[in-house]
């Protein structure tokens, strides 16, 4: 087996400014960016595309410079370093596998490299080969391998040499669903055995959701929030951290006051009870109620916060999506285990009801 | 990168090792005066014993000038010792040294030193004194040189008392030789130093940063000083800054050469044209058969050396050719301006060709469809669809066979006749009249047109393109013509290549006739003549373009790569300084490699190394252009790929580029052989007793009507230019079989 190796990964003040070339403006790809990486944990970046979060990684990984900021791989100190001196090993979303190499080749690169010898190097190569199941395709051409084997090609080439830092770079986005789910199950088990510190960059929050233990959500070069997948989906700091990692709807609020430990907000000319809120929110200010589909409850007309009419049902085995017409547009309602509840008939007329400690009230920025 | 501590770090390391430079060389070049200065006196007090005994003035006379056997480049003047004056009176020697004396005799220092010989000590004047040598030349010295001043009596054989003094001037020029070498190692040691600190304090990756540094070595040495220096002399005559060269370059002798060469430019860039347009559109665009065939022969002319369709025209048209004369006794002549456009023509249309054949090949044929459909004549479809689309084709094509037209130097050298163009009057002034800065001048000259129509081609027609590219290749082609329209293109085109052929054929027999135009008998005795006279010159050429060929190969791919890969300043200028040859007329780069390196520091001129050189230059801007294009065809993530697992950018370079852009690479590869050994422009500048070059003995022997052995040579080169280049293409499709191989495992 391959030996296990943690450490750190840290970014200080890490900024990233690109110079426009064309254009009189710079691009701040990477703005002020501070985050510690523990020793064996997945970390993803998550964001939409450009937002910075391939750029932060390439500068973990070396193939691009910080224009100001320091970057330290374990306790030593690396913002300078050119990539091959980095003890990082990168999966790249094209898997930048060698097309003029077979498998073998590709897997034995990096160990011919740092003059092993070679029965050593044919040893580990088909024990590598092995662990990612492609035993037996030493002798072929990477073109003619499935992108999923490619993909465990890749996977395989970069763990060879041990690195102390896996850096993912959307490697899944080129396979088909069921292939990414099977991968991404397959590369964290990979990632846990070894207990290699990992930094996982994807667009896609269900990926990012089900792989990481903390996930880092960027936009316009500036890191959002950090957090568990739990803390990032249920207590979201921000109307954009909440869109992005999942369904919400976003209810026009005012905060009439703070009760002890407890919103009251107007909603719809009701008074509705918040139990949390995110950043930048404060009595007397117009604020946003987030709610997510499974939150909220379909009840009858005049018991629950907002009225509506059932527009549209969604049956979807283990649930039921109920689309609500409603005096602030359509709302979405989840609703689990739909065999357990009473569905109302597509025309009825309905409430909307939601507990307290459910909902998120949170600064109406969309930013 | 750029931090106060590595700043400070840089100056402080900058410091120490330009002081250490400054005080070695000082130490080194003081040393080294007081040792000439005392080998000097050493020779001059030797050279004093050797005075005639008796006071003969005539015998003076005599003896005084054999100084300069001893110290060359000295002046020496005697001095008679007058009893009644008491004191030294000036009698016989060198003007020079004389006038030098008259002007500074009241002087101290002149009064010190003769009493110091009167008291029978030998004396040198501390300091120099300029002297002007133009009084009394030779070949060591001509004009007005700083020099040092000794003095040294002429004892009597008793050793008692000074017959007479002796005043030497020895020249500081013997000295600068040896002092300019000092001077150039040791600037060259700091250069070098401070280019390796900059790169070591300021860069994260020094074998890139130092591969960087000798790319822009190699380019301003070779490339950026040598056309300097061309500029600069043209802005001088006779050692001051004058505008004389340019006066006399557009007086009208040399205008008229220069409308010459626009006049040929313009006449051949059009028959070209029209020629390359309907060789492409038959190839392309029509349902002719013989396609492979075809392109292939029109191609050839290309490839062919330089001098051999002229060689040819000559033997078939010429004042004796076979045609003109023998066949059909006519008296016109083939020289001037009708036979070079011929034979250019015949050079320069495929490059028309193939410009234009990539432009039609991407035209979608469906807009033409289009058009049918809408009850368009074919006629009228290509007219007012085809055409117009093709049209940056046309212009580009024109545009490239211009600037070669007017940088052919080959073609007109054989042909011109009384027709004057640029390239050759500046040949002809650099080697019959050794006017280098009026050559350089006139290759100025032809620099504007030619750069001016290049600029256009890069800029305005690359951009203009009307083509897109869809990713979606239309499977069918619409046929355009009729038959009628496409036999007679067949026809015309068939002849034409007909034609060519022909004429390489009346070079190979021109290897087996005695005397073309007079004696037309059987022989092989030109292949031995020419194999015995040609044999060094061969084996050179050979030599030569096999040693230029794998370096301008590997820096064109290496160049590629830090373009296209790396960030660093100065990118831009590098890169336009690489592809700077292309543009520049081959005489013009023959020229000013002469002014810049036939003197120290870089003396290179009549050594292998500096046509080498020559051929690495012109050929890159082409390698570094099919690397680029090759490089931008790869995932630049194979690459991170592999630094990421630990290897360096020669590791990254040797295992993993240059194996991916390897067609690119054999193929610049190939060109670069290909170039050199038919190469002329610039290499009938460079060669020397030691080096010739094919091309130049084709040429003299044409020149001197030994049309038999010209053929000879010419069929050789020929014949060794397409056994590589068949090489190459059977290399370049090895490699896709390998890949196969590999692939199907």
């Amino acid at each position: 087996m391959l030996e296990k190796k943690s450490v750190s990964v840290t970014l200080e003040h890490v900024t990233k400014r690109f110079k426009n070339v064309k254009g009189k403006k710079d691009v701040i790809a990477v703005n002020e960016a501070n985050l510690v990486i523990e020793p064996g944990e997945l970390v993803t970046l998550l964001g939409p595309s450009g937002c910075g979060k391939t750029t932060t990684l390439r500068m973990i990984a070396g193939f691009e410079l910080p224009t100001e900021g320091k970057i330290f791989i374990g306790n030593e100190e690396v913002t300078m370093m050119p990539p091959n001196k980095r003890d990082t090993a990168t999966m790249f979303q094209s898997y930048g596998l060698f097309p003029h190499m077979t498998v073998y080749d590709n897997v034995a690169y990096g160990l011919k490299l740092r003059k092993i010898p070679a029965d050593q190097i044919k040893e580990k190569v088909n024990e590598t080969l092995g662990m990612v199941g492609l035993a037996d395709y030493g002798d072929r051409a990477p073109s003619k391998l499935s992108g999923g084997q490619q993909q465990r090609v890749a996977l395989a080439r970069s763990l060879i040499v041990t690195p102390s830092v896996l850096l993912l770079d959307e490697p899944l986005s080129n396979l088909d669903a069921l292939l990414r789910e099977q991968m991404r199950i397959e590369i964290r088990k990979i990632q846990k055995d070894l207990g290699i510190t990992a930094v996982y960059v994807t667009h896609d929050r269900v990926e990012a959701m089900s792989l990481s233990d903390r996930v880092v959500v960027m936009k316009d070069g500036f890191i959002r929030q950090i957090g568990p997948p739990s803390v990032i989906y249920e207590e979201p700091n921000s109307r954009f951290v909440a869109g992005f990692v999942g369904k919400a709807t976003f209810f026009p609020v005012k905060i009439l006051r703070k009760d002890a430990e407890k919103w009251i907000c107007e909603l719809g000319g009701k008074e509705a009870v918040v139990s949390h809120a995110g950043d930048n929110v404060e009595v007397g200010m117009e604020a946003v109620l987030m709610a997510r589909p499974e939150s909220l409850r379909v009840v009858e007309p005049g018991t629950g916060h907002i009225e509506g009419k059932v527009r549209m049902n969604v049956y979807l085995g283990n649930s039921l999506e109920s689309f609500i017409n409603t005096s602030f547009g359509e709302v979405l309602v989840q609703v689990d285990d739909p065999h357990a509840k009473k569905i109302y008939a597509e025309g009825s007329d309905v409430s909307i009801d939601f507990a307290p400690d459910r909902v998120r009230l949170l600064n109406k920025d969309e930013t | 990168m750029f931090t106060k501590k590595r700043i400070i770090q840089f100056c402080f390391a900058a410091l120490i090792f330009l002081s250490l430079d400054l005080w070695m060389f000082k130490t080194l070049s003081t040393n080294f005066r007081s040792y000439e200065e005392l080998r000097n006196f050493n020779e001059i007090e030797l050279f004093a014993q050797t005075a005639p005994e008796d006071q003969d003035l005539q015998a003076y006379e005599k003896w005084i000038p054999s100084v300069k056997s001893i110290i060359a480049g000295a002046r020496a003047f005697y001095f008679s010792f007058d009893e009644m004056q008491g004191d030294f009176v000036p009698s016989t020697g060198s003007e020079t040294s004389f006038r030098l004396w008259d002007k500074y005799k009241e002087s101290t220092e002149f009064r010190k030193a003769m009493e110091s010989v009167y008291y029978l000590e030998p004396m040198k004047l501390s300091g120099s004194y300029k002297a002007d040598y133009s009084l009394d030349p030779d070949i060591h010295s001509q004009e007005t040189i700083a020099s040092q001043v000794y003095f040294v009596p002429v004892i009597d054989e008793n050793g008692y008392q000074a017959n007479g003094a002796i005043m030497i001037l020895v020249p500081n020029s013997t000295a600068t030789g040896y002092m300019s070498l000092l001077r150039t190692i040791f600037i060259s040691a700091a250069v070098i130093f401070l280019g390796i600190m900059l790169v070591i304090t300021f860069t994260r990756d020094p074998i890139t940063g130092f591969m960087v540094l000798a790319l822009f070595g190699v380019v301003v040495i070779f490339i950026a000083y040598p056309l300097l220096e061309a500029v600069r002399l043209s802005f001088m005559k006779d050692g001051v800054v004058s505008l004389q060269t340019w006066k006399e370059t557009l007086s009208p002798t040399y205008l008229v050469a220069l409308w010459g060469s626009l006049r040929l430019g313009v006449l051949t860039a059009t028959i070209s044209t029209i020629v390359g347009y309907m060789f492409a559109f038959l190839i392309e665009r029509t349902s002719f058969r013989q396609k492979k065939v075809m392109s292939t022969l029109a191609t050839m002319p290309v490839i062919s050396p330089p001098f051999s369709l002229s060689l040819s025209i000559i033997l078939l048209f010429g004042n004796n050719g076979l045609i003109s004369k023998q066949l059909l006794h006519l008296n016109t002549s083939i020289y001037g301006l009708g036979g070079l456009t011929l034979v250019e023509v015949i050079g320069m249309f495929p490059i028309a060709f193939m410009t234009i054949s990539g432009v039609l090949r991407q035209i979608d044929s469906t807009v033409e469809d289009a058009s049918l459909d809408l009850n368009a004549t074919k006629w009228h479809t290509f007219k007012s669809i085809t055409l117009p689309l093709s049209a940056p084709g046309i212009v580009s094509a024109w545009l490239l066979v211009f600037t070669n037209s007017l940088a052919d130097f080959a073609n007109p050298l054989l042909l011109s006749g009384d027709y004057r163009v640029l390239s050759t009057e500046a040949y002809m002034l650099v080697t019959g009249r050794s006017n280098l800065s009026a050559g350089s001048a006139l290759s100025f000259l032809l620099l504007m047109p030619t750069i001016t129509a290049f600029l256009i081609q890069r800029q305005w027609v690359g951009k203009k393109s009307y083509v897109t590219v869809t990713g979606k290749p239309s499977t069918t082609l619409t046929e355009l013509t009729n038959k009628p329209v496409r036999v007679s293109l067949e026809v015309v085109s068939w002849t034409f290549i007909g034609f060519i052929v022909a004429l390489y054929l009346t070079i190979v027999a021109g290897c087996f006739v005695v005397n073309w135009g007079i004696d037309y008998s059987f022989t092989l005795a030109n292949w031995g003549e020419a194999l015995s006279r040609g044999w060094t010159a061969i084996r050179d050429t050979v030599t030569l373009a096999a040693i230029a060929t794998p370096i301008a190969g590997l820096l064109a791919m290496l160049t590629a790569m830090l373009v296209v890969r790396k960030k660093f300043p100065g990118k831009r200028l590098l890169e336009t300084l690489i592809m700077t040859p292309y543009a520049i007329p081959g005489t013009l780069i023959g020229i000013s490699y002469i002014l810049a390196f036939n003197k120290p520091p870089l003396l290179l001129v009549g050594t292998g190394a500096i046509i080498v050189i020559n051929y690495v230059i012109r050929e890159l801007p082409v390698g570094v252009e099919n690397g680029i294009t090759a490089l931008h065809q790869i995932d630049p993530a194979i690459e991170e790929s592999a630094a990421d697992l630990g290897a360096d950018v020669t590791t990254v370079f040797r295992t993993i580029v240059l194996p991916l852009i390897r067609p690119a690479f054999l193929s610049s590869m190939s060109y670069t052989f290909v170039r050199s050994m038919t190469a002329v422009s610039a290499i009938i500048f460079l060669i020397s007793a030691r080096w010739n070059h094919l091309t130049v003995l084709i040429f003299n022997f044409s020149e001197n009507l030994r049309f038999g052995l010209a053929s000879v040579l010419s069929t050789i080169l020929i014949v060794i230019v397409l056994m590589v280049w068949a090489l190459m293409q059977v290399l370049v499709k090895d490699d896709k079989l390998t890949q196969k191989t590999i692939s199907t495992r």
